[in-house]
């Protein structure tokens, strides 16, 4: 890359410094030298932050959801704050929480890492996109104030355009992070095209960087629409343009077309980047290759693509025509198979490996199970005949809740454990990881199981009221809420307590083998203090560590260089 | 083709992490050109409600296209063309390091984008004039249609974004005569100049699809 | 890698193409081509046009192929999302929505 006249490139191994004087984080200090880093580093820190705060709220009005639903009649809210409270929980969850979760704060942080630059493509672009985000918050703010919204996260037509409350400046602010989505995915992938060190061909890629790019992918092809989605919602509203609105002569089946357009392949915007974790933490924590390099990677990009043919399973009982009905029915199916792909190379890779039960790869194993069972779900209610049955009940709630908190949240956490001595240079404590893994994983279940029996039984979602045949079941999802919300706060506990406390972290706590792990923790400000030169693949855990610690090599040093072949065939 | 190439030979303006000024400007295009597609479907999304609303009601189509006047129209194209080629004249001469002719290829660009804003003006005054309105404060009674409001909102919609997009380039281009006019760009460096003139392409590019569309219904 | 500069013998004629096809796009609705044919003309007629902003104009042409993927990838998805929603709309029971 850097002379394209030599065929050969000298290289040698660099020894990892354990001890590193100089980091990331006190490379600057002040708090504006957070505020307006390029530093990738930082960036995905202010995200990571920012989306904890926001699963935080999100979190506490999901409580109260809850809370509300342990009596069949009004239990502490009324109707039209318990309309508001569940359309602000999902509005936040998925466009301030889970849509930038994982790409934008761990994608943030490793991505260059991985592929050993030293930052990404646009840095300037990169913190635009954190600040235009925050500022999309702050609208979202807005609207919460001045009246809050109660039409769902969906903004469904016509009632979106009746409604007396805030409904333009929360269309606003997803127009906002939209934008923040697209500057993300934008940057993500000229980088991986353009940055990737001597040797990184694209099959020596971290499978984490893969799912990212088909995310990124998504996110420039899916976000634009989510945008004049709400432009034109916002119109109707102001103008009334009568193109969704039906007592203007609009179609409000067309705004569910526009909505779930964006919004069903946004469902693997959130996902997908979870897979990619649930890669690296299987084969790190299994000590093996990962078994289908090819298929994972490839499988990211088909459900990528698939995810762009099937947004009517969501509009099945909207009055779309039949027509529509059969086909969107019969291309979901076809999700389910590179989904399956992944699952079943995941288990074939932990067969006989040395399977190490760290925290990280607890919550991979967790996420195997809850993630089986959203995606099962989700092939039952993408059959026309079920779905007329259980659309709108709590089994779609169940469903959701087992993909997004069973397997995106989860497969992020497991990745921030992964990740954690990393990114601060701490151990966190093992003991207290792996019993807070289990509290959560069973009070998930808990909460969620209940759900999908009391919606086959026919308990609509979106009611504060309900008969009282659920009271049990709901109390018990109730309890199961809590109780997850104490392992939150456990978790919130012993994590503060190794950013403060901590045992010093070394470069490569998990001997894992992709370029991340091959600088000290925490990174020094450029990542690497070399070129670093890319040998083998990244879960290549049978070759010598040394030689996953290549760099570029200076025309002086010639003891232990070594001179490989330029361009291998 | 007899088309000549030279390599880049100025030093200045690469970031530390990128290896090369050709790494660099190849990295800035290749971004221009994905932001470019989420502007394809942003638009996009108008042109499908545009269709939708086409096959459900061409006889909408065919009455209120005739309030459109197609010489209007079609001037404003003409001028985006030749705002088009100014702009393309322009990079052409930041390459060739000859500043002068290419600030004023940019000064005529955002003439011409201000001529297609004074052509739109008028279009848009004229119609307001007859009570032609996006929506409901739409007044005009020379339609038979039921839904001639309709066509007028996808109408000023579409109109009203590229508009948007047109003030937007005329901007860009402004700030890249001043970058010009402190010698900040040259034949060695030019990439912002380059990505404004994709972005200025692309709106001119929108234009060519929503004349027809809109104007030309026989 | 080196950059590409335009001829002006290039872009003037390329302007000058799009001058004729603007005439063009117009004069055949003078005379009366019947349904659908006229919307495909004028569509043909856009898709030639734009093509040539694209190849010459904004040096699609000369370019990475790379970037020319990612601009017909914008295409593609626009195609998919208007003919997977036609799939709808002009296949209503109820026929059109009336108001
Ligand atoms: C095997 C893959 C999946 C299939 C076949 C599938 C299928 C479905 C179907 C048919 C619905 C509509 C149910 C209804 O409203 O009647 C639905 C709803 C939903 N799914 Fe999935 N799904 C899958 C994976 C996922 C994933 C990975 C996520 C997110 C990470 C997700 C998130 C959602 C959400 C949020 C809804 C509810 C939207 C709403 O109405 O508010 N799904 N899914
Ligand atoms: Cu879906």
């Amino acid at each position: 890359m850097a002379d394209s006249s030599q065929k050969t490139l000298r290289i040698r191994e660099f020894p990892i410094d354990e001890n590193p004087g100089h980091t990331y984080l006190n490379h600057e200090k002040g708090i504006l030298s957070w505020l307006f880093t390029v530093d990738h580093k930082r960036i995905g820190l202010l995200y990571l932050g920012s989306v904890i705060l926001f699963f935080f709220v999100g979190g506490m009005l999901a409580l109260l959801l809850r809370t509300e639903l342990l009596t069949p009649a009004q239990s502490i809210v009324d109707a039209d704050t318990y309309n508001q409270i569940f359309t602000l929980h999902g509005a936040i969850m998925i466009f301030l929480f889970i849509i930038p979760s994982i790409p934008a704060a761990l994608g943030n942080f490793f991505l260059p890492m991985m592929i050993g630059a030293k930052d990404v493509a646009f840095p300037r672009l990169n913190l635009a996109s954190w600040w235009i985000y925050i500022f999309g918050a702050l609208f979202a703010l807005y609207s919460i104030i001045t009246g809050a919204v109660d039409t769902g996260w969906t903004f469904y037509t016509p009632y979106s355009t009746q409604t007396g409350t805030s409904v333009v400046s929360m269309t606003l602010a997803v127009f906002i992070l939209g934008f923040s989505s697209i500057l993300t995915g934008l940057n993500f992938i000229v980088t991986l095209h353009k940055l990737r060190s001597p040797g990184l061909s694209w099959s020596k890629m971290p499978l984490f960087l893969w799912s990212l790019y088909a995310t990124a992918v998504i996110q420039i092809l899916a976000t634009p629409i989510l945008a004049i989605t709400v432009l034109l919602l916002a119109m109707e509203r102001i103008l009334g343009i009568g193109i969704f609105d039906p007592s203007l002569g609009g179609d409000p089946v067309l705004f569910q077309h526009f909505f779930w357009f964006y919004s069903h392949p946004a469902v693997y915007i959130m996902i997908v980047p979870a897979f990619g974790i649930i890669s690296e933490l299987i084969s790190t924590y299994s000590r093996k290759t990962i078994f289908g390099y090819w298929a994972i990677a490839l499988s990211s990009l088909a459900i990528a693509f698939i995810g762009f043919l099937v947004w009517g399973h969501h509009m099945f009982v909207s009055g779309q025509s039949e027509l529509s009905s059969v086909v969107f029915s019969f291309l979901t199916f076809f999700v389910g198979v590179p989904t399956g792909i992944k699952i079943f190379n995941w288990v074939a890779t932990m067969y006989k490996g040395s399977i190490d039960l760290k925290t990280p790869m607890l919550y991979a194993l967790a996420f195997l199970f809850l993630f089986t069972i959203g995606g099962l779900t989700g092939i039952m209610i993408g059959a026309l005949s079920i779905n007329v049955h259980l659309h709108d009940t709590y089994y779609i709630v169940a469903h959701f809740h087992y993909v997004m908190m069973g397997g995106t949240v989860i497969a992020m956490l497991g990745g921030l454990h992964h990740w954690w001595p990393k990114m601060t240079g701490k151990m966190y404590n093992e003991f207290w990881g792996r019993i807070t893994c289990g509290v959560i994983f069973l009070s998930f279940n808990m909460t969620f199981l209940p759900q999908f029996i009391m919606g086959s039984q026919g308990m609509p979602r979106r009611y504060f009221n309900y008969v009282d045949q659920f009271q049990g079941l709901h109390q018990f999802s109730t309890i199961g809420s809590y109780l997850l919300g104490v392992g939150f706060v456990m978790m919130a506990v012993y994590l503060l307590w190794s950013l403060f406390k901590g045992p010093k972290a070394p470069s490569n706590p998990w001997k894992a083998r992709s370029l991340e792990w091959m600088t000290s923790s925490p990174p020094t400000h450029h990542n690497f203090e070399y070129t670093p030169v890319i040998l083998h693949g990244p879960y290549d855990h049978h070759k010598p560590m040394k030689e996953f610690r290549m760099g570029v090599a200076e025309e002086s040093e010639s003891p232990d260089v070594i001179e490989i072949d330029k361009d291998p065939a | 083709m007899a088309n000549q190439s030279v390599a880049t030979e100025k030093k200045s303006h690469l970031q530390h992490h990128f290896v090369d000024e050709d790494q660099q400007f190849e990295s800035s295009k290749m971004g221009m050109w994905i932001f470019l597609v989420t502007e394809v479907l942003m638009f996009g999304g108008l042109f499908v409600a545009y269709i939708i609303y086409r096959a459900w009601h061409p006889d909408l189509f065919y009455e209120a296209a005739q309030e459109l006047d197609v010489a209007l129209g079609a001037t404003n194209t003409v001028v985006l063309i030749a705002s088009s080629l100014t702009i393309a004249l322009a990079i052409r001469a930041v390459q060739l390091d000859k500043i002068k002719a290419a600030i004023n290829y940019m000064a005529a660009t955002i003439l011409l984008a201000g001529t297609f804003m004074v052509i739109k003006y008028f279009e848009y005054m004229d119609k307001f004039g007859k009570g032609i309105y996006p929506g409901e404060s739409y007044t005009y009674d020379g339609l038979e249609h039921e839904m001639a409001a309709n066509f007028f909102s996808i109408y000023y919609m579409m109109t009203g974004l590229h508009g948007i997009h047109v003030v937007i380039g005329m901007v860009l281009i402004g700030w890249m005569i001043i970058k010009a006019k402190k010698g900040l760009v040259h034949s060695g460096y030019y990439t912002p100049v380059e990505n404004t003139g994709l972005f200025w392409h692309l709106v001119d590019i929108i234009w060519i699809f929503l004349f027809p569309l809109l104007y030309l219904i026989d | 890698m080196s950059h590409h500069i335009s001829t002006l013998p290039t872009l003037l004629s390329v302007a000058g193409a799009l001058l004729v096809l603007t005439f063009l796009t117009v004069a055949v609705t003078w005379i009366n081509i019947p349904e659908p044919f006229n919307v495909i003309v004028a569509i043909t007629i856009a898709v030639v046009k734009a093509t040539a902003v694209a190849m010459f104009f904004m040096n699609l042409y000369w370019d990475s192929k790379f970037n020319s993927v990612v601009f017909l990838l914008s295409i593609l998805f626009l195609t998919i999302f208007v003919v997977i929603t036609l799939l709808d709309t002009l296949f209503r029971e109820g026929g059109l929505p009336v108001y």
